[in-house]
This record gives structure tokens, C-alpha cells and sequence, in this order.
């Protein structure tokens, strides 16, 4: 059935129009339709267009997949993909995507293709997202600013989630380890003209603790919300009304030890955290070849702790309070116009409008802005090859303007082989904290941390005050920041041997200018250091991803996934070329030149990850089940800023150099086992499942590592009809 | 072939004498290499301060002084005579010249394997001048870390190979020490450790702080050789 699916022809395969391509739909039974919907992607290119037809890498994760892997938030599915790692943020905490290499606050995140919000600590945490409502996951690798702008530099990370079909809803619920308590229910009304969907989950846990013997737990006890809805409405044959909306709330305890320099606190409270969206989307079709859209996203993030420093000493104790509050608005229109199987043109602008305000930012709101305007148009000039051209241009006012074009092209000589290439630019922009961050360290050895946009005014101050000491650079050149940016290739070939034997290959390498770090610019009056951000480092982040998938029977399958990557400071390359890097034998205390060879790279990137899935699936008698082998290799430990639960993370580099090279001491590489099986009964999907079969666990290294999770899932699903 | 044999032998002869000539050369006697352990630059410990960062009430704000042709160190009190090369006082280096005392001492920082360096020049040396008064100019040797495709200068010798808020202090592999004393003498050194007892792994909330290890080489000759 898929098979005739790839053959139609990419004309056929690129739309998903109904009117335009209505002589393939009258000519294909229903079930061949429900086929191809499970294959259609919109990441890549803003429009729904076959998986396979796309120029660029990219990875869809469907539901059927989700559930088998039996996971509730979205780092417990992306954990699993071949090339990305969940890493924590600079905290030490949490967990967001690391993506060819890059931190992740480089990969923009989306939910209906519009971007989630609450990067309080530069990168968003995953475990806020449940996949209860996901339809499906699409992961587009290599930089997409072409369409996406700001953050899409090492790719796009989207969320689809369900749309109104007929008469159903489903109840679930989980129970595991950890008392990790998920209830999730839907509904979903529709008929021809109005369809109505909602979603509730509920998800709660006792967190958990790597190192008892310190107080407090590596994650300290949580409970959250989700509801979401969405709500379509067919006015006539040309317009369609979508509203979309989303509500979260999160309240989790506080229990830590802070320490610094030796000394730690006891400190209790507890965390809020609360995000809405909103996002109207119209849909307009002009003609059988034009269709316009326009949307209109609002979104909100709010977090406030409030933490109690307790002292030991019968001194006062000490309150804190942290907020933090971002808003992002963005009215967007775009076009699509198709001339002729061989032309499509999509057009569109919109305007962002973000604020963030919190104390650590001084008191007033700060705002910025950005209007955009991008174009693409996709061309197959002949059957066997695609082109597909595209160029964003974003105007904001705090780092100016942004061009960023992308170009791809597939080239299919046969049924079995076809190769892809795509060349695109990508971009970040400073954020918040490089912008506005005024911070001064009451514990760490009183330093200061000043934004691009406050340091001068704050300089000044200190100056007028005769507080500096010195500078430490050009003062001219303190406090302009400019977007991070990177120029990325991706190479790959698909192979497709009549579905027993499926291969990908894809070369990537990214060449990433003016990543931003923190520098010391002054130094004080009484010898301290006051820190702001430049425009500084160069990193080339290369590698090799291999996908194999084959099918033994109709009832078992198996996947090996691949990631080899080398990622380096290109500064550091440099210096090593030059002779100018050294290492010193911790034991013996003897210096030695160091090679080109033995840089190991970038902390906290392994140069090797991979998986193993093995999957069963016997429809007959609804049983299915999956082992899961995920397998991070070795890296080095740095730049991790604070310490969990009172402990010293022991850095990588005990040599003196400053990075990671073969000489230093690396964090274990490390396999995870996941295994689970379920029964259908009619109605009622009953799961069982461990992820981390053999309890692995680094406390002190790897913190967002929990042991073992047994658990027991109930599914209960019930349809009444579907319409479409 | 007597002749033959005649050369050989006298040349045998040289050879010896030659190597004798260097077992019995002055330098044997005006060389020092030493490696000195724990030289304590104003160590204190840190007291936690609730309104601050913590501090180190009981430092005394004073330079160790180090004298290398005697590997010995010299009293503060002298701090106005050439008695002292170099002082250290936490991640600070002074050198006894400029604004830092009436010696002649300097230094060049030089990226090289310690033992690769045999012959020091007779110029080139940076001395400190840094005025106390208008808190303007700078030490020959930087006191902040060198931050990699940050740091602009040379004259860096250590880096945090913690984290921002847990530093842990690292000499610089690679940076060779060329100095020239307070009495013009020439010198070579490498800092080896900031911990006491330079342990091999750092725990920065176990591990004392601000004790030096360094080894250096002294010729007392007034030549630049150190060999």
C-alpha cells in the first residue's frame, strides 16, 4: 500500500489539499488516505508534504510509537532518538535537547508550529510537556531560521497535537515508580462543520534521590497540570476557523542544600509554574491553487519561587523570592500558491512581540521586538528531483537584522535510492540573561554578571563611584551583542530495500560564529571580577548519523540508530596548531605539547550515541512489546554551574589546560535498557513496562539520570465514528 | 696505521678531557633547580558573610616573599629592599621592580615545556606598574583567569577549571616562567599547583587554597644559560 504511495510521484505526494488533488483521492480507498496522513510532515516546510519527498533530514515520531515506548513527557520520547541526548540545563537540573552537537537552547521547540516559551535558564525544560495529546513528533535537523527565524539553528523540534476526529475519548492512567501518578482523558466531538477536542492531564510524583545522605531529593516532589483544547470550525468551503489553547500549572517543593566555596545553606520553599497559549489560526482558500493563513499566537510563562534561606546559627533566616515572567505575542500571515505540479511559491510576514520581566532583570519589563517576512518556493524540475529554496529576513530591535536562506534539493534515480542535500543558515539571538542580567553573586565570591544592554549604564555607576579598578577591555567594545549564527551542510542517502531493509545516512556539519560567553570586563576596587557577555567563541560541530530499520516478519522489527560527532572549539584548534596548548600529568606534574588528536572536544558531548530497538506487534491478538537499548558514550564534564545537593561535581579537566582531551577523566559512557509489553482487551490497552532495567545511575555526574521505573498503564478508548 | 691509532687514541684523550671539562664546569655550581612545596600566599579560611560573599577575615593582605637564589622566603618586612625576586599573595604575583619594589626583577611569559627552555634572553621583561594612587596600570602577571577565545593577553597563569560559582584555581599547563631577578640574575618557573600538598584531583571544599608548588631553575652566574 505504501509502496503504490511512493510511486504516485511527488506532484501527487507534495499536496495535501483536497481540492487539488482530488484525483488521487477518488481514486484511493479511505484506509490508503489514514496511510498517508501518518506520513505527511509540516515542520519542514510550513506545509503538509509527504515524509519522504522532503530535501532535508527529517524525523517523524507517531503516536503508535509513543505508546509502545509508554512515555508521558516529551524528554522520555526524544530520549530514545537516534542523535539527540537530554541533557540537563546550566543548573544542573532538569532537562532539555542536545541536537547535532548543539546546546539546547539552539533547537526551537514548537507545539503546532508555534514556539513554547519559559527558557528561564536558557533552555526549556521538556518535562513540562506531556504527550498525552501528541498526534505526532517532528524532528528536522540542520538549521531552519529560513522559516522559523530566531533559535532554529540546529533544528526544529515540533508538536503536533490531536485535531477534533469524529466521536471519541480515551482515559489513561499510570502508575509507577516513584508514586508517578499520570491521569490523562480526551474527548473528541466532531462532525462535518464543527469538531471540538479537550484534554486534561494530571501528573504527579514523589521526585526522586540520587545521594540520600545529603538533604533534600535530586528532584524534589511535584505535581502539574495540562488542559488543552482545540475547536474547528468548517464556515464554509473556503474558510476554516481553528482555536487553539493550552493551560499548565506545576507547584514543586524546595529542599536544597545551596552551597558555594564550601559552605552550604539550608534553604526550603517551593517553585510555581504557569504557561498559557492561545492561537486563533484562519484558513482561507482564494482558489484550487491559493490558500491564505493567518494566526495569531499569545503565550505567557510565569514562575515564582519563593525559597527560605534557614541558618544554623540562630541567625535570621532569609527569604527569597525569584520571579519570572515572559510574553510572547505573534500575528502571523502566509500564502501558498500553487501554479503547477511543478511550482509552489509560499510567502509570508509577521511581527513578534516579547517581554520578560523579573527582578533579577532590574524592575521594569524589557521588551523587544521583530518583524519578519520570509519566502520558499519548491521546485521539481523533473520526476526524480525536488529543490526547494527558501529566505527569511527578521528585523528586531535589540540585535538588528538576521538573513538567513536555506536551499535543498533530492535527487531519487530509482526506487530504491535517493539522496539528499541541503545547505542552510541559522541563527539565536542573545537572550535574556546575555541582554539584562544584573547580578551580583552574594556567595560565590561576590562577582558580578552584567546584560549587554545594562553594562555600560552599570559601568558607568561603578566608575562614578570609584568601584573600578581596571578594565579589562576596550570599554568601546563592551556591551554590543550581535545573533549567533551557523552555516550548515547535510549530506544523505536513503536506502530502501522493498521494506525489509531500510537505511539512512546523513553527514552533517555545522560552522557556528559568534557564540556568546561571558568575559570578565573590570575588575573592582576590591579585586572583584565583573562579568558581561560577548561574541566570542567558534565551534565546528560535525558527524554522521545512520538509521537502519529492518523488518524480519509482519510481527518483528529492529532499529539501529548511530550518531558520530566531533565537536570542537575552533579557537582551541587553533591554539593547538599553533603549539600553545600543553598538558600537564596530574601524578608526576610533568608538561607535555599536546595534539591536534588528543582534543577530545566540547563538554558534555559524547563522540558516540546510539540505540537498539527490538519491537513485536502481533495484531491478531493485540499483544505488543519493545526492548530499548540506549547507549551514550563517553564525555566530559564542565561549565556545569552550581552543585547539586551540596555536592562538587568533579571537573573533566584535571591537566591544566582548560579542555577536554584524552589525558583528562570523562564521565562513563553508559547503555539503558527499556523494555514493555501490552495486551489489547477489546477497549482496554493494559501496559507494562521498566525503563532503566538495570538501574543505572551516576548521582554526582549525570543528575536527570533516575534509576529504575517500573510501571502499570490502563488505556481506555472508545469511538463512536470517525468522520474523516 | 700507527698514525691512525695515534689520533684515535688522542682523540680519546679529548673526548675525556672534554667531558671531564664539563663535569668540572662553574655552571654545576651556579645552577639551582628546586621544586618548592606549599608556599603559603596568605591563606585563610572562609568565613560564610550572609549579606555578601563569604570572606577571609583572618588574611592578612601580605605578599610571601621568595628569594631564588637561596629558595628561601624573605619577610614582608623587607618589601623595600631587594631582597625578594617574587611575592605571591592569593591569585596574585608581584615581581620586585616598578610600582612592586626597587629590584631589577621581570618576567616573560613564554608558552613552552619547562625543560625545553635552556637559554633566557637578556630582554624583553615586564616589570609591574600598577599605581596604588590612581588605580591605573598593570602587573606584569595578569590576577584574573585566562578564558579560552576570551582572554586577550598573555600574562595569565592560572583558570578556573571549576564552574563560575565553585573555582577551582589551575596553573596553566605550558607557561613558562622567564625571570629575571631583583639582582639581574636570570631564572625559569613553573607554577605547579594552587593546593596544598598539589593534590592531583581538587576538592575545592576540602583542599586548602593559596599554597603554591612550583619548581624553577636559578643560575647564579649572571649568564643566561640554565642548563
Amino acid at each position: 500500500m505504501r509502496k503504490t504511495f511512493v510511486r504516485y510521484g511527488l506532484a501527487v505526494l507534495l499536496l495535501w489539499w483536497p481540492k487539488i488533488f482530488s484525483f488521487a483521492q477518488s481514486t484511493k480507498p479511505d484506509s490508503i488516505k489514514t496511510e498517508q496522513l501518518e506520513e505527511v510532515v509540516v515542520t519542514a516546510t510550513r506545509n503538509e508534504r509527504t515524509m519522504g519527498a522532503l530535501p532535508m533530514p527529517v524525523t517523524l515520531i507517531s503516536k503508535a510509537q509513543i505508546k509502545t515506548m509508554g512515555s508521558l513527557r516529551l524528554n522520555d520520547v526524544l530520549t530514545e532518538q537516534t542523535g539527540l541526548v537530554v541533557v540537563p540545563q546550566v543548573n544542573g537540573l532538569g532537562n532539555g535537547i542536545q541536537m547535532q552537537g548543539f546546546n539546547p537552547d539552539y533547537t526551537l521547540i514548537l507545539m503546532d508550529g508555534e514556539p513554547i516559551i519559559g527558557r528561564y535558564t536558557g533552555s526549556l525544560e521538556l518535562s513540562r510537556l506531556t504527550v498525552g495529546n501528541i498526534k505526532q513528533i517532528e524532528i528536522v535537523k540542520g538549521p531552519s531560521s529560513s522559516l522559523y527565524g530566531s533559535d532554529a539553528l540546529a533544528g526544529v523540534i515540533n508538536i503536533i497535537t490531536e485535531r477534533p476526529t469524529g466521536k471519541s475519548g480515551s482515559f489513561s492512567s499510570r502508575y509507577g515508580t516513584n508514586n508517578t501518578l499520570d491521569l490523562t482523558s480526551d474527548l473528541s466531538l466532531a462532525n462535518q462543520k464543527v469538531g471540538v477536542y479537550v484534554f486534561a492531564n494530571r501528573y504527579s510524583t514523589d521526585g526522586f534521590d540520587l545521594s540520600p545522605e545529603n538533604f533534600g531529593k535530586t528532584v524534589s516532589p511535584f505535581v502539574n497540570y495540562t488542559f488543552g483544547t482545540k475547536v474547528t470550525f468548517k464556515v464554509n468551503n473556503s474558510l476554516d476557523v481553528s482555536l487553539a489553547g493550552r493551560l499548565f500549572n506545576e507547584v514543586q517543593d524546595y529542599n536544597y542544600d545551596v552551597s558555594s566555596n564550601g559552605k552550604s545553606t539550608r534553604s526550603v520553599g517551593d517553585g510555581r509554574v504557569k504557561d498559557w497559549n492561545f492561537n486563533p489560526v484562519l484558513t482561507y482558500r482564494l482558489s484550487s491553487r491559493a490558500k491564505a493563513t493567518a494566526r495569531l499566537y499569545t503565550t505567557r510563562y510565569t514562575t515564582n519561587s519563593i525559597y527560605t534561606l534557614l541558618k544554623t546559627s540562630g541567625a535570621d533566616s532569609t527569604s527569597t523570592i525569584d520571579s519570572f515572567t515572559q510574553t510572547f505575542t505573534r500575528p502571523e500571515v502566509n500564502f501558498e500558491y500553487f501554479f503547477n505540479e511543478k511550482h509552489i511559491s509560499t510567502i509570508g510576514a509577521g511581527q513578534t512581540l516579547e517581554s520578560v520581566s523579573t527582578p533579577r532583570y532590574g524592575d521594569e519589563k524589557k521588551n523587544q521586538q521583530t518583524f519578519y517576512g520570509f519566502v520558499q518556493h519548491e521546485w521539481l524540475p523533473i520526476k526524480e528531483l525536488t529543490l526547494i529554496g527558501g529566505v527569511r529576513f527578521d528585523k528586531n530591535t535589540i540585535y538588528g537584522s538576521q538573513l538567513s536562506p536555506k536551499l535543498s534539493a533530492r535527487f531519487q534515480p530509482s526506487d530504491v535510492i535517493s539522496f539528499k542535500g541541503s545547505f542552510g543558515v541559522g541563527f539565536k539571538s542573545p537572550d535574556f540573561r546575555q541582554l539584562y542580567l544584573n547580578f551580583f553573586n552574594q556567595a560565590g565570591g561576590g562577582y558580578s554578571v552584567l546584560g549587554s544592554e545594562v553594562v555600560k549604564e552599570k559601568l558607568s555607576q561603578f566608575e562614578a563611584l570609584g568601584q573600578i579598578r581596571s578594565y579589562l577591555f576596550d570599554p568601546a567594545l563592551i556591551g554590543k551583542l550581535n545573533a549567533e549564527t551557523s552555516t550548515a551542510i547535510n549530506l544523505g542517502l536513503h536506502a530502501d530495500f522493498s521494506r525489509k531493509l531500510k537505511m539512512d545516512f546523513n553527514l552533517f556539519r555545522n560552522d557556528v560564529n559568534n557564540l556568546i560567553e561571558y568575559q570578565v570586563v573590570a575588575l573592582t576596587t576590591s579585586n572583584q571580577n565583573i562579568y558581561s557577555y560577548r561574541n566570542i567563541k567558534r565551534a565546528v560541530m560535525q558527524g554522521l548519523e545512520a538509521n537502519f530499520v529492518f523488518a524480519y516478519n509482519h510481527r518483528f522489527s529492529s532499529s539501529i540508530g548511530y550518531q558520530l560527532l566531533f565537536a570542537k572549539d575552533k579557537n582551541v584548534d587553533e591554539s593547538i596548531d599553533k603549539g600553545e596548548i600543553f598538558w600537564r600529568d596530574p601524578i608526576t606534574l610533568v608538561t607535555q605539547r599536546l595534539k591536534s588528536s588528543e582534543y577530545f572536544g566540547l563538554y558534555n558531548r559524547s563522540r558516540h550515541l546510539g540505540n537498539f530497538k527490538v519491537m513485536y506487534h502481533n495484531k491478531d491478538k493485540g499483544i505488543e512489546g519493545s526492548v530499548r537499548v540506549i547507549y551514550r558514550g563517553k564525555f566530559g564534564l564542565g561549565g556545569i554551574d552550581g552543585n547539586i545537593q551540596g555536592e562538587t561535581v568533579p571537573p573533566s579537566d584535571r591537566n591544566g589546560n582548560g579542555i577536554q582531551d584524552s589525558y583528562d577523566s570523562f564521565v562513563k559512557g553508559y547503555a539503558l535498557v527499556n523494555v514493555s509489553l501490552a495486551k489489547q482487551l477489546r477497549q482496554l490497552r493494559v501496559q507494562g513496562g521498566i525503563d532503566n532495567l538495570f538501574n543505572y545511575t551516576d548521582p554526582v555526574n549525570i543528575s536527570n539520570l533516575q534509576g529504575r521505573i517500573l510501571y502499570l498503564s490502563l488505556n481506555f478508548k472508545f469511538v463512536k465514528s470517525t468522520n474523516n | 696505521m700507527k698514525m691512525f691509532r695515534t689520533l684515535l687514541f688522542l682523540s680519546l684523550i679529548s673526548l675525556l678531557t672534554l667531558s671531564g671539562c664539563k663535569d668540572d664546569t662553574p655552571t654545576k655550581s651556579s645552577v639551582v633547580a628546586a621544586t618548592y612545596k606549599d608556599l603559603n600566599a596568605d591563606y585563610a579560611p572562609l568565613v560564610l558573610n550572609p549579606a555578601g560573599p563569604p570572606t577571609r577575615p583572618a588574611q592578612k593582605n601580605k605578599y610571601t616573599f621568595f628569594n631564588f637564589a637561596t629558595g628561601a622566603i624573605i619577610a614582608n618586612t623587607d618589601s623595600a629592599t631587594t631582597k625578594w625576586d617574587i611575592g605571591f599573595r592569593s591569585t596574585s604575583i608581584i615581581f620586585n621592580s616598578g610600582t612592586s619594589g626597587p629590584g631589577a626583577a621581570g618576567v616573560i611569559v613564554q608558552k613552552d615545556i619547562f625543560d625545553g627552555v635552556t637559554v633566557v634572553p637578556t630582554a624583553g621583561y615586564t616589570t609591574d606598574n600598577y599605581n596604588k594612587v590612581t588605580k591605573t596600570g598593570t602587573f606584569a602577571i595578569s590576577t584574573s583567569p585566562f578564558v579560552d577565545g576570551v582572554t586577550t593577553t598573555t600574562n595569565n597563569w592560572w583558570l578556573n577549571s571549576g564552574t563560575s560559582t565553585s573555582t577551582i584555581i589551575t596553573p596553566i599547563a605550558g607557561r613558562v616562567f622567564l625571570i629575571k631577578t631583583a639582582d639581574g640574575k636570570y631564572a625559569k618557573m613553573e607554577i605547579l599547583s594552587y593546593y596544598k600538598g598539589a593534590p592531583a584531583v581538587v576538592n575545592n571544599l576540602t583542599d586548602l587554597d593559596r599554597y603554591y608548588t612550583f619548581r624553577y631553575v636559578y643560575q647564579g652566574d649572571g649568564t643566561t644559560k640554565l642548563n
